[in-house]
């Protein structure tokens, strides 16, 4: 009972300590840090039902068979206008391709300004709006834009948080082809 | 004599923790009649409670049910659904984990390392009221000392020679 004092001070000292570590570790972490990943990574496709601008329905059943690429956009995002260029001229390269497609899903815009901007800009790849968000909710997006690479097996197995470069859509491409680890 | 005071004493020490005593057992009174649920919550309750736990996975430090966005909304709306399809909350909340991952859980997961952040805090306020009581008790043992006549001399002496001011 001498150093009673001593060892509660010691006690609350280890404590304390610990519940900096548990903070630092656990609690500050920014939970931002996680966008550079999906946890869909590795996994089917998740169900989606979405309509494209024609008005043709299109579940996730419609990407069996075909690699894919998902790309979740709009048309008021700035790195959304900063990834337009590398999708149509990655798109162009492979627009010939049957067993390749890409389909660029609309998070949060109107109708018309999706038609106004695609109108303009020539994209000939498969758009589709998303208004209630369920589609962008069912692939865990955090924004815009995000593209996910699809395998002919239906498999999630590229990602990229953030607009892409040619080279990144290519890489995707390859992965989803079963050739390169994203 | 002496069987006298032990009584005394034991009253005594009885009279100065019974306020403590009260004290702790209105506090306890005071949880336990906060912590009770008031009825059981309606489905858009439980959705509410739900979306609160959760984070918009586009906004920063915002929950699912204070944020504005486009993904908070539709997850409101995909709340609702889950609430009315009959889903319990866990399952709602690990169907949001496996999707985004556990930083959209707002609250730290009452399990593993989680489980400190809830627990350490309550271990610290014992441990500080347990030091808090052993001071007092240490202090209360004190005697308390009263100056002798020869100290007040000295005192005396002391300001009869010092310095006026």
């Amino acid at each position: 009972m001498k150093y009673t004092a001593r060892w509660i001070a010691v006690g609350v000292a280890v404590l304390l300590v610990a519940l900096v570590v548990v903070f630092a570790t656990q609690v500050g972490s920014d939970p931002r840090a996680d966008a550079r990943q999906s946890e869909l990574a590795g996994r089917d496709v998740p169900e989606f039902r979405i309509t494209t601008l024609d008005g043709t329905r299109l579940t996730e059943a419609d990407l069996a068979g075909r690699t894919t690429i998902v790309n979740f956009w709009n048309t008021w995002c700035i790195p959304c206008r900063e990834e337009a260029p590398a999708l149509q001229k990655f798109h162009e390269r492979h627009a010939d391709d049957p067993t390749f497609q890409m389909i660029g899903i609309v998070r949060d815009d109107t109708r018309r300004a999706v038609e106004r901007w695609v109108d303009n800009r020539g994209d000939a790849w498969t758009i589709a709006m998303d208004p209630g968000g369920n589609a962008a909710l069912a692939f865990g997006t955090r924004g815009q834009p995000e593209t996910f690479a699809v395998s002919p097996d239906g498999l999630v197995v590229g990602y990229q948080f953030g607009p892409a470069s040619v080279e990144d859509l290519e890489t995707l491409l390859l992965a989803a082809r079963g050739r390169v680890t994203p | 004599m002496s069987d006298d005071r032990v009584p005394a004493a034991r009253t005594a020490s009885w009279r100065s923790w019974a306020p403590w005593i009260v004290l702790a057992v209105v506090v306890l009174a005071v949880i336990v009649w906060a912590a009770q649920p008031s009825g059981a919550p309606t489905p858009a309750e439980r959705a509410r409670a739900l979306a609160a736990q959760l984070r918009c996975p586009d906004c920063e430090s915002l929950s699912a049910a204070d944020a504005q966005t486009s993904s908070a909304r539709a997850i409101r709306r995909d709340l609702r659904a889950r609430v009315a399809e009959g889903q319990s909350d866990a399952t709602i909340r690990q169907a949001y984990v496996e999707r985004y991952g556990e930083a959209i859980v707002l609250e730290p997961e009452r399990r593993g390392l989680g489980l400190l952040v809830w627990g350490l805090p309550v271990v610290m306020l014992g441990a500080g009221a347990l030091g808090l009581a052993l001071a007092f008790r240490r202090w209360r043992r004190l005697q308390r000392r009263h100056a002798t006549p020869d100290d007040e001399a000295i005192v005396r002496e002391a300001r009869r020679d010092g310095p006026t001011l």
